[in-house]
This record gives structure tokens, sequence and C-alpha cells, in this order.
């Protein structure tokens, strides 16, 4: 039951994430780079979700569990590195940024780096941990 | 680290999906349990002895 229970919220949540961001840019008239990173991390936040909740769903159709231990492994391992890449992407995209174009990042562009770096390094992690054993 | 459930699951005509239900787990852990890729925790181990009427020591074998 609470298994079905966060399917169910993660999916009504996959959704409104969409509706308000496609609400935001149908309202918005020019788009800007910080946009574009928006649209990214919604866009990994979303097909990530879609990932989980159809894996999910495929094993509690076979009457297996959702998640077991080794799942839960792979989960704390993406973290870690997740956790890792978000410290070196909040060094290096302003680094990077300083390098590349004599300029200081914004703020919030820079926790847009972090966001997606990190979210991408645990997805990518996620998904390779579940796929390949220990 | 080998392990002898695939030669018990046999034993107790068994796929894996079903042995993974028995003890509660996803059908890819008990693949790469079999496989070796994954060292399950003494729970799941016990389970799983247990679902196949062994021992741990019976199923899972040590390079020492």
């Amino acid at each position: 039951m609470k298994e079905k229970m966060t399917i169910v919220v993660g999916a009504g949540i996959a959704v409104l994430v969409i509706f308000t961001f496609a609400f935001y840019f149908i309202a918005k008239e020019t788009i800007e780079l910080f946009d574009i990173v928006s649209i990214l991390i919604i866009v990994i936040l979303v097909t990530t979700s879609i990932y989980f909740i159809w894996d999910r769903l495929k094993n509690l159709k076979a009457g297996l569990p959702a998640q077991d231990e080794r799942l839960k492994l792979a989960g704390y391992k993406a973290g870690y590195y997740g956790f890792i890449a978000a410290i070196w992407s909040a060094i290096g995209s302003n680094l990077g940024y300083n390098i590349l174009f004599d300029q200081e990042l914004r703020g919030g562009l820079v926790v847009a780096a972090v966001v997606l770096v990190s979210g991408i390094v645990f997805m990518i992690s996620f998904i390779y941990f579940s796929r390949k054993g220990n | 680290m080998k392990t002898r459930i695939k030669e018990y699951r046999a034993r107790y005509d068994l796929t894996q999906e079903d042995l993974a239900r028995k003890v509660g787990a996803r059908r890819e852990t008990i693949l790469f349990i079999e496989k070796g890729k994954y060292n399950p925790s003494l729970s799941l181990a016990h389970s799983i002895a247990k679902a196949l009427n062994a021992t741990i020591d019976e199923l899972f074998i040590f390079d020492d």
C-alpha cells in the first residue's frame, strides 16, 4: 500500500511540475539562458521520475517488491556520487565560467548548475548501479 | 564469491522470479547474487537459504 501511494504521489508531482513549467513558459515572452537551464533540470527530474515509477510498477505488477536492499544500496551510492558532484560543480561552474568568459557567474545560475550536475550524476549512477550489481 | 543458488533452484523447480517472491527481493537481485555480482546481506542470505531448505554455508562458497 505504501509503495503504491509513493508511486501515485510521485506521478502526481511529475505531472504538476510539467504543467507548472508549461504555464510559466507560455506566459514568458523571451527565453534566457537561465530558462534553458531550468528546462534541462525539469527534463532530468521528470525523466528520472518516469523511469523510477515505470520500474516500480513493473515489479509490483509481477508481485515483487518495488524496492529491495540492493536498490536501496544503489540509491545510497548514487546519492553519495551526486553529493560529490554537487560540491565540485559549485566550485567548477564558477571557475570555468570565469576562465572562459572572464565574468562571475550569477548566484542563481551556480545553484542551477549544482542541481543540474548533481541530478545528472545521481540519475546516471543510480541506473548504472541498479543495472550492474555491486 | 560463488553460489549454488541456481543448482538448488533447479532442484525445487523454482524460477528466479519465484525465489525473489519468496524472499521479498527483486528478480534482478537474485540474478546478480547468482552471478556473484552482488553480495547479499546476512538477512537476505538467510531468507534465501531458508527458502531453498539449505544452510548459508551450502549456498555460498567463499574463496579463501
